[in-house]
């Protein structure tokens, strides 16, 4: 969308979201060489079976789910105004992510509905920088 | 098989807010009121153990050295709302060993108004920046799916609430002394669906004390000894597969303490449990074994966890109105089975309690505790 790159914002990713930015946004999980199990967010030592050193991989952008609350109240620190769905989605690869839905009636959330990953700015950091992060919508038909 | 262990004395300073009083003031009425009960004097206690979450460097000191300073190692333990718990625990593990045949706990907190952040501690992370580790949304979850899962109704888990403030009305060291109707808790302000205001654990000033000893040195002050029998404590297990939020493997904990107590839940009389948000008491009646998995709902809306009920739970009002000082809770506990093994729970008594269950769980871990008469 930018003009030039000069006086186009960078974009970063929120801190702790290990959130990849870019044509095909997608959340950087692990995989297991050993035993083949992913997780999120990404980790040094398997829990399934205790290898060391597990695979970068980009996770599923689909998902189902898994459980979800309105918030009705807002904290402070916090960039969201409420109410807004807190939601655990359950990605294919057996994995579990905490995050928010976006464009969705709160009122017609159900658990196991099909869930996508979409990429939104949260706000500006000190150095004008676009601050992305990572929620989930309801999958369009067709 | 080491030397068995008697909760001697118990105490609590009550709870409420209390701004203008140190921590150390809150501790001191605990400490001496459990130190009467016990009739034992400090000069006695071989060892105390503190916990507390966010009183700072040396609370343990400045807690037990408000009613003495004798020498003795007093050990601060973190295990946030499950502290004291933990802390009575190590106080047993070593007079179980042998190492102590007198030893004290204190639990104690000054709490901050608001809403409990749930995860990332000071690291927060997208978590806290996008509202999601907020504590009672980390049980609305868990309560939205066993809604999902077994049909279980908002009214289920808030009669809960209804209940324990019912027996907070019958404790004089209850934060909250007042009943309220089902419908006041439906109708207090939504914080995350499908919890209330009325269905979250306040914040809470206040301290706890308990004084355990052997039962060789017990048998010195009382014929009639209430044990603190097994325990088992343990932290959250990877298990392939498994997505909800816990702080502990509460049912591997549960049939643990069971077997060494040598009962089963058909035979406890009278448990705590953690209901920090009342969607907890229904999902702990089905951990413990009091009711099949997915039966928690009605379970604790016909009433089998009342006073006079099936598996009287939270007596004392429970968390959510007892009140929730989170490093003081677990001794709290302590103290509401003690009572009520020893027949002293005045209104609250549950006629002809022997064995008690407890439950007590932080972020991080989880214990569980029996106690026989
Ligand atoms: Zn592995």
């Amino acid at each position: 969308m930018g003009t030039e790159a000069s006086t186009e914002r960078k974009q970063v990713s929120i801190r702790g979201a290990h959130l990849r930015l870019g044509e095909s946004p997608a959340l950087i999980g692990s995989r297991c060489p050993g035993c083949g199990e992913h997780f999120y967010p990404p980790r040094h030592v398997c829990l399934n079976c205790y290898q060391e050193g597990l695979d970068e991989v980009a996770l599923s952008t689909r998902g189902d789910l898994r459980s979800f609350t309105i918030a009705r109240m807002g904290l402070p620190g916090t960039a969201m105004t409420p109410p807004y769905v807190i939601a655990q989605v359950w990605l294919p690869e057996g994995v579990a992510v905490a995050t928010v839905l976006t464009d969705v009636d709160p009122e017609a959330v159900s658990i196991g509905m099909p869930l996508e990953l979409v990429v939104e700015k949260l706000s500006t950091d000190s150095e004008g920088n676009d601050v992305m992060t990572f929620k989930f919508r309801p999958v369009r038909e067709g | 098989m080491g030397e068995r262990v008697v909760i001697l004395g118990v105490g609590l300073h009550p709870f409420g807010r209390h701004p203008d009083k140190s921590i150390g003031e809150l501790a001191r009425v605990a400490a001496l009121a459990a130190l009467k009960d016990a009739g034992v004097e400090f000069k006695d206690i071989e060892a105390g153990f503190c916990g507390h979450v966010v009183q700072g460097v040396g609370a343990g000191l400045r807690t037990f050295g408000e009613v003495g300073m004798t020498g003795i190692p007093i050990t601060n333990v973190e295990l946030a709302c499950a502290s004291s718990s933990r802390a009575a625990m190590l106080a047993a593990d070593a007079i179980v060993g042998g190492l102590y045949d007198l030893a004290m706990v204190i639990g104690i907190e000054k709490m901050q108004r608001g809403l409990l952040s749930g995860v990332g501690g000071a690291e927060g992370g997208y978590q806290s920046r996008m509202g999601i580790a907020l504590m009672p949304a980390l049980y609305a979850l868990m309560a939205q799916r066993h809604m999902h899962l077994y049909g279980t109704k908002h009214e289920h888990f808030a009669q809960a609430s209804v209940k324990a403030h019912r027996n907070g009305v019958l404790n004089p060291n209850a934060q909250y002394q007042k009943a309220i109707t089902l419908e006041d808790i439906l109708n207090s302000r939504m914080i995350a669906e499908p919890i209330t205001l009325y269905e979250c654990s306040p914040t809470t000033d206040g301290a706890s004390a308990v004084v355990l000893a052997s039962e060789k040195r017990a048998r010195q002050y009382t014929k009639d000894p209430v044990f603190m029998d097994t325990w088992a404590g343990g932290t959250p297990k990877y298990v392939r597969g498994e997505a909800d939020f816990l702080e502990g493997p509460n049912e591997m904990l549960a049939r643990k303490v069971y077997e060494e107590a040598g009962f089963g839940p058909e035979d406890v009389d009278v448990a705590q449990v953690h209901d920090a948000f009342s969607p907890g008491e229904v999902f702990l009646v089905e951990e413990l074994g009091f009711c099949p998995h997915g039966e928690g709902g009605p379970f604790v809306y016909e009433g089998n966890t009342e006073i006079g009920g099936r598996i009287p739970v939270n007596t004392d009002g429970g968390l959510l109105s007892r009140g929730h000082p989170i490093g003081a809770t677990g001794g709290a506990m302590i103290t509401e089975l003690t009572l009520q093994l020893r027949g002293q729970a005045g209104q609250r008594q549950v006629s002809g309690a022997k064995t008690a269950l407890m439950h007590n769980a932080g972020i991080g871990g989880v214990n569980v505790i029996a106690f026989k008469r």
